[in-house]
């Protein structure tokens, strides 16, 4: 059952929420060991927010959007009474947390049950989950290769079906890099459109954060429900909310689509491009589009990522570097170390990057293009290859969501299923304009609808 | 720059910044310097004019004043 059908059971008093928990937690027993998705368990949590759903039942109140749908977040979210790990060593000395995250609240109001906090690479820095404090989270498709990452654990939860959705963040691809490995559905919305109050930053300038979901209609109800402005956080722009569920099977009638060439074909592997020419097939896409200044983008996302990154952790570095991720230290300290010039200009060119970018959606409502170069690699992996090129695994697993982050753009990745991937998924970005989140959603559900992409059941 | 250049930046950098290094892991953080000096100077040819400013606290569009 997925979660749409559980949603329906549950409203319809088919299933209690405290039952839809019970199998949840029975899921994570089953296969956690192998998958590595969870870092913390708050299992006494769900049981009583389950509870509380099947209270309102009986006292015969109406039930909130979310009611009894069991989630977990990502383990830089704060959770009440737990300290917001975000991955690392260095942040167990700090206190609990004493508040929710502002959409772990807005979720709970939604009727949601929180069964705990997920993997991640230390401090978000990184695409693959290989972490070496908690260990690395496992592809539950295949448990010798990576997640994707940074919000591993969240991609891997899903697709082991221990819940039905789970809370990311996205700096420069690690909602949609996991997705698109894991095979789940996965949405960035548009930078600024949701709160981060209550979260462990990566990059202040790039970081967004949003859900991932194992089928469209609950990734756009959770969406819903964490909606709204927050004049507490100054880079939540949205000023009030705008549901995408309403819209959602509106179809892509009227829906200009295009598919992106140029650099985004480029660094795509076979199957990569078969799985974009897959959905333009079925959303009557014909032409190819030139995204502006696609390589740059990136340039100047890694730049300011690493500049953001190494300045927030310098203090640490200076004192226990010794305490940090092996394999993203030296990245964090070189970040740390980059001439002001570097961050300056990359910085600038954003402002004239965004311009070139929403320029291009006068002519599209929704492009089209990869989510990762390759399918799910190996852990350890040092390398892949891209068309006879060759790329460091760990920073290149993101080079085609780079770019689009970097514009702001919202996108949703939708699971696909190529040849010649022995049974690996590879996602597709399914980009809109700034604050058009609803064009990407009614395409996915198009994709939904036809059968072609969706989650698979893992062997697990 | 050339390595050995990447590699005295990094440790006059660390100095200034009061971040200790050992020389393994001096030449570890040069290595990953020395791959972001190539995308820098990719952003260097662009032509940024005079009155670009830099992105402020980021805003990819105005929130519309209409819901769609």
């Amino acid at each position: 059952m997925n979660s749409a059908a559980l949603l329906r059971a549950i409203s319809a008093g088919e299933l209690s929420a405290v039952e839809a928990c019970e199998r949840a937690i029975a899921r994570i027993a089953a296969t956690d060991d192998k998958v590595n998705a969870f870092t913390d368990r708050t299992l006494d949590r769900a049981r009583a927010e389950a509870a509380a759903v099947d209270q309102r039942r009986a006292r015969g109140e109406p039930l909130p959007p979310l009611a009894g749908l069991p989630y977990a977040v990502k383990n830089l979210y704060d959770i009440r009474g737990l300290t917001t790990l975000a991955g690392s060593r260095v942040n167990r000395g700090l206190p609990p947390a004493q508040e929710d995250a502002v959409l772990v609240q807005r979720l709970q109001a939604a009727g949601a049950v929180l069964l705990g906090g997920l993997n991640m690479d230390e401090y978000a820095y990184g695409f693959t989950t290989e972490n070496t404090h908690y260990g690395p989270t496992r592809n539950p498709h295949d448990l010798a290769r990576t997640a994707g990452g940074s919000s591993g654990g969240s991609g891997a939860a899903v697709a082991a079906g221990q819940v039905s959705l789970a809370l990311c963040s996205d700096t420069n691809g690690s909602i949609r890099v996991p997705s698109s490995l894991c095979g789940v559905w996965g949405l960035k919305p548009t930078f600024g459109r949701l709160s981060r109050r209550g979260t462990y930053p990566f990059v202040h300038s790039i970081d967004h954060l949003g859900p991932i979901a194992d089928c469209v209609e609950t990734l756009a109800l959770a969406y819903d429900a964490m909606q709204g402005p927050d004049p507490l956080d100054p880079a939540c722009h949205a000023l009030r909310v705008q549901p995408a569920a309403p819209t959602l099977l509106a179809g892509v009638q009227g829906l200009r689509v295009g598919v992106l060439g140029g650099y985004f074909h480029d660094h795509a592997s076979e199957p990569a491009r078969a799985v974009v020419a897959q959905a333009a097939q079925l959303l009557g896409a014909r032409e190819q589009v030139e995204w502006p200044d696609a390589a740059l983008g990136r340039a100047a996302a890694f730049i300011v990522t690493a500049s953001e990154g190494g300045s927030l952790h310098l203090e640490d570095l200076r004192q226990r570097a010794e305490d940090f991720e092996p394999v993203s230290v030296d990245r964090f300290i070189a970040g740390a170390l980059q001439p002001a010039h570097w961050y300056v200009r990359a910085q600038r060119f954003r402002r004239a990057y965004r311009d070139r970018v929403n320029a291009l959606f006068a002519d599209w409502d929704v492009l089209l293009c990869a989510a990762t170069p390759v399918c799910a690699t190996l852990l350890g992996q040092e390398f892949i290859e891209v068309n006879g090129q060759r790329h460091p695994t760990r920073p290149s697993m993101g080079l085609l969501t780079q770019p689009v982050s970097f514009a702001g753009c919202p996108v949703v990745v939708a699971p696909l299923w190529p040849e010649g991937t022995q049974g690996l998924p590879l996602g597709v970005q399914i980009i809109a304009a700034p604050w058009n989140e609803h064009l990407a959603l009614r395409a996915a559900a198009v994709l939904q609808a036809s059968g072609v992409a969706r989650p698979k059941e893992s062997s697990l | 720059m050339n390595e050995e250049e990447v590699l005295a930046y990094v440790r006059a950098t660390a100095r200034a910044l009061e971040l200790p290094l050992d020389a393994t892991r001096a030449r570890a953080v040069a290595q990953h310097l020395g791959r972001t000096a190539v995308l820098a100077k990719a952003l260097e040819a662009y032509v940024l004019l005079p009155d670009i400013e830099p992105a402020e606290v980021y805003r990819p569009a105005p929130f519309p004043q209409e819901s769609p």
